[in-house]
């Protein structure tokens, strides 16, 4: 990956100003797209407390209403704040040496901060799991947890890691054509995936009365395969703005890093899976 | 049959981690990752921009993604929630000052009690630290800005909302919205904090504690991000000539403190959704049996780390400011960096030294005692030290001087009743006493606090290009040193004798030692009010700094490089026809010669 700068106007002693694109224009150090995310991020937990408080404010609606609408802003805040850093002017921006690296830095970091988002709810399982008395409560649908669904599921997700790291193959050659394809193939099954578990929640819940009200497991089972279908779905999204930039012909040999990001991204979460598949789905009944 | 399943299961998951483990090496080029391997483009030196280049008035503030100001706004709020938590224990230890209930009732205590440790920790100090790292880090490695200046800025903006949402209660009392603030303590231990009756009705603060634990998650976002940021900062934006050999001590502890940041703050977040989702949706996260005990585990596994969080960055800035007026280098620099990194690692592996008392397995809890009492040797390592940069140097004694060997003494009394802490037989003892009230007092107030101040009065004329009235400045440390040690070995005492944590009434036996501890928090009041006074009016009134070396440290050859850059823009804002004012004071007394220093 080339980091150098190309565009040979290079000043060695020039200071980089950090927002140069952003709205208000012309000031450089400047973006509301900061404020107006944070006031989205934090919107959103302001909602979930007025739905608590819904006896006080007379409606739980006005909580949901207050979550949804900062869920709207918030990811208005989002796009103007790619949109200005990353998007716009994809071929002509400024590139530092150091930015590429220190999103990958970024990410990995993020990463490091998932496994202990992960852990804190694995280690409650482990902890019960590994205690003397286990048991599954009797609306545990045993037989379904090792059923077909879910080990067409798996492969499903599985095969989105392989169908990802083909268009990121791709691009890294120039082949614009197969990275579409394969992200646009990526995408797609994400969505078969968050389908399939869907199904499997509505099967759970309204056929089997297994839910996250059943004790030890329930809460088990639905706190790590809820955490982790928010995963999905926020790959999703990360992924199809990839996508569609792809589509609009960003990214090439040299200039590929949201794809490398994106799959780092992508690939832990389904790393997480698989683990999930094999403590949670295959080793809860065992002894 | 059953055991051959999970042989294979066993296998299959080993065989899975080996494979990631070889797949990571070979998806990313990991050398990439060092900022030298590519082709590193020079910053050089930061060319001076001023006001052109951000809006003005409120819309500046509003929408800056400059790391001074980021840096300047998490300081504002860092003092405001100062203030808050502190007029809170004003209160606790006026009531506090008789055994029977006077002032404030049990359950007004409990709720202050408990916001005061909530304000003290996840309001002032960690955004605090955050001011001078923000501040500070771009400027010292020679970053333009940090690594990503929006995400920067979005943190900040978290904050103010989850401070709300953890006071809310005391606004939601008195205007009988039906919930109160929450009683649980810091802890939020369950079952007093799971509610008995459902979440909102409770009484140990009904929907004011599903609000402090939202208000907890988002400054957790917000902490997190910023460790993110941090992390890929120093790693990726130094300047060339910037090395891990010759990275500044501040740095390295900001380094750490990120690392353990990336770890301890999520896994809080976590818990605290699984608290919040058994108050709310039915879950059983924390009510099976076990669970309290799983509460405790998964809650210390964030707050012993949380300890050097708030330590390790403060640790810095002592390292960096003590040898500066002690006119040589930090002695042993190797070795304070090494020792900051043990503490580090160690940090994760000692959070049951919390839980002696609850009847856990005897050899776990021995293999705790172990490792907590070996993080004594790195916190050693940095003591002598700092004892040994002061030894023969030319001391002098400003006030951010004052308070970093302010700090070095506190950090002795409080580190040593830490040991006692660590062994068994001795915390089966003293366990929910004062003396751990005193104990760690001493790290919160007597060290962390006191290297806040020692870094706000040194890097005052840095940011505000001004300098405070040292008179005052000197009173506060006074005031200030005086006070804790009032306060805090008092505490001591009373665990000695047995009194319990968390009450607000106590036996009369008790009463002469507390009515000491209340005459010192009065004493250590006084002096936060003149350090506000003087802080306040400096920053409006203060005498203009002429000079870009204003502790004199040239003479020494100790000019860091942020002063450096303090100098350049000086000198850039004479140039710019600045106004002539006279020479600034130095802290010491001497009046700057500008010819002197050149």
């Amino acid at each position: 990956m080339s980091l150098e700068t190309d565009d040979g106007h290079d000043d060695h002693h020039h200071h980089h100003l950090p927002a140069v694109e952003d709205w208000p224009r012309g000031f450089g150090e400047a973006s509301w797209w900061p404020f107006i995310t944070a006031v989205g991020g934090s919107g959103i937990y302001i909602g979930m407390a007025l739905w608590i408080l819904r006896d006080v404010v007379g409606s739980p609606l006005i909580g949901i209403g207050a979550a949804v609408a900062s869920i709207g802003l918030f990811l208005v805040g989002i796009y103007g704040w790619l949109y200005h850093a990353f998007i716009t002017k994809f071929w002509t921006r400024d590139i530092t040496a150091a930015g590429p690296v220190s999103l990958r830095w970024g990410m990995i970091t993020f990463l490091g901060t998932e496994i202990a988002t992960f852990g804190a709810i694995f280690a409650y399982y482990f902890y019960f799991r590994a205690g003397t008395d286990w048991a599954l409560p009797a609306a545990t649908p045993t037989e379904a947890l090792t059923g077909s669904l879910i080990i067409a599921n798996t492969m499903v997700l599985i095969a989105s890691s392989f169908t990802l790291h083909w268009a990121h193959h791709a691009i890294r050659h120039n082949d614009r054509k197969n990275f579409v394809r394969g992200m646009g193939l990526t995408v797609f099954l994400g969505l078969v995936f968050l389908g399939g578990q869907t199904l499997e929640y509505y099967q759970f819940i309204v056929t089997y009365g297994f839910n996250f009200t059943e004790g030890v497991y329930g809460s088990a089972f639905f706190g790590l395969t809820g955490l982790h279908g928010l995963h999905v779905a926020l790959g999703i999204v990360i992924l199809s703005i990839v996508f569609i930039r792809g589509l609009y012909g960003q990214y090439s040999a040299e200039r590929h890093l949201s794809v490398s990001t994106a799959s780092m991204y992508w690939h832990f979460v389904d790393i997480v899976w698989v683990f999930l598949v094999v403590v949670l789905y295959v080793g809860a009944g065992q002894i | 049959m059953e055991i051959n399943a999970q042989i294979a299961l066993t296998v299959f998951m080993g065989v899975l981690l080996v494979a990631v483990a070889a797949w990571l090496t070979r998806i990313e080029d990991w050398r990439s990752y060092s900022s030298t391997a590519g082709g590193v483009v020079s910053q050089g030196e930061r060319s001076e921009y001023i006001e052109q280049e951000k809006p003005a008035g409120l819309i500046r503030w509003l929408t800056t993604v400059d790391h001074k100001d980021i840096g300047i706004l998490y300081g504002i709020y860092g003092l405001t929630a100062f203030a808050v938590g502190g007029l809170m224990v004003v209160l606790m230890r006026v009531e506090l000052a008789t055994p029977s209930t006077t002032l404030v009732g049990p359950a007004l205590y409990n709720s202050l009690m408990t916001s005061h440790g909530i304000t003290m920790l996840f309001l002032f100090g960690t955004p605090i630290i955050a001011a001078f790292s923000n501040y500070l880090i771009p400027l010292i490695i020679g970053a333009d800005d940090m690594a990503f200046p929006r995400i920067n800025a979005i943190a900040f903006w978290l904050l103010p909302p989850s401070a709300l949402m953890i006071w809310a209660g005391f606004f939601a009392g008195p205007l009988g919205l039906g919930f109160e603030a929450p009683q649980t303590a810091w802890t939020l231990y369950t079952p007093l904090s799971t509610g008995s009756a459902g979440g909102s009705l409770d009484p140990a603060g009904g929907a004011g504690i599903d609000l402090m634990l939202l208000g907890l998650h988002l400054s957790g976002v917000a902490a997190t991000m910023g460790a993110i940021n941090f992390i890929a900062t120093i790693f990726t934006q130094r300047d060339e000539n910037v090395t891990w050999a010759n990275l500044d001590i501040f740095s390295w502890t900001i380094l750490t403190q990120s690392g353990l940041i990336l770890f301890a703050f999520p896994l809080l977040g976590s818990a605290l959704l699984m608290l919040l989702a058994d108050r709310n949706f039915g879950t059983s996260f924390f009510l099976a049996d076990g669970g309290n005990l799983l509460w405790q585990h998964l809650f210390w596994f964030f707050g012993h780390p949380e300890v050097y969080i708030l330590v390790l960055p403060m640790m810095g800035i002592v390292s960096y400011v003590l040898p500066r007026f002690a006119g040589r280098k930090l002695f042993g620099f190797k070795f304070v960096v090494y020792s900051t990194l043990a503490i580090g690692v160690l940090s994760f592996g000692v959070w049951a030294h919390h839980m002696f008392a609850t009847g856990m397995d005897p050899r776990l809890r021995a293999s705790f005692m172990a490792v907590s009492m070996a993080i004594a040797i790195p916190s050693a390592v940095k003591t002598f030290n700092w004892i040994t940069t002061l030894w023969n140097g030319r001391i002098r004694l400003t006030t951010p001087m004052l308070f970093c060997i302010g700090f070095v003494s506190n950090f002795i009394i409080g580190g040593v009743t830490g040991v006692f802490l660590a062994s068994i037989p001795v915390d089966l003892v003293l366990h929910d006493t004062y003396y751990v009230v005193g104990h760690f007092h001493y790290i919160v107030m007597g060290a962390i606090a006191f290297a806040g101040f020692a870094g706000i009065y040194y890097w005052f004329p840095l940011v505000t290009g001004r300098m405070y009235q040292a008179t005052l400045g000197k009173a506060h440390f006074w005031l200030s040193f005086i006070g804790t040690n009032i306060t805090f070995f008092a505490m001591i005492l009373l665990g000695y004798g047995g009194m319990p944590r968390r009450y607000a009434t106590y036996l009369p036996q008790f009463t002469s030692l507390n009515v000491i501890a209340t005459v010192g928090a009065m004493i250590l009041f006084v002096g936060q009010i003149i350090f506000v006074w003087n802080l306040v009016n400096s920053w409006y009134a203060g005498k203009r700094v002429e000079s870009g070396d204003p502790w004199d440290l040239k003479r020494d050859g100790v000019h860091t490089v942020e002063w450096q850059w303090f100098d350049r823009k000086i000198e850039t804002a004479i140039t710019d026809g600045g106004e002539e004012e006279q020479n600034a004071v130095t802290d010491g007394g001497e009046p700057i010669d500008k010819s002197e220093n050149n």
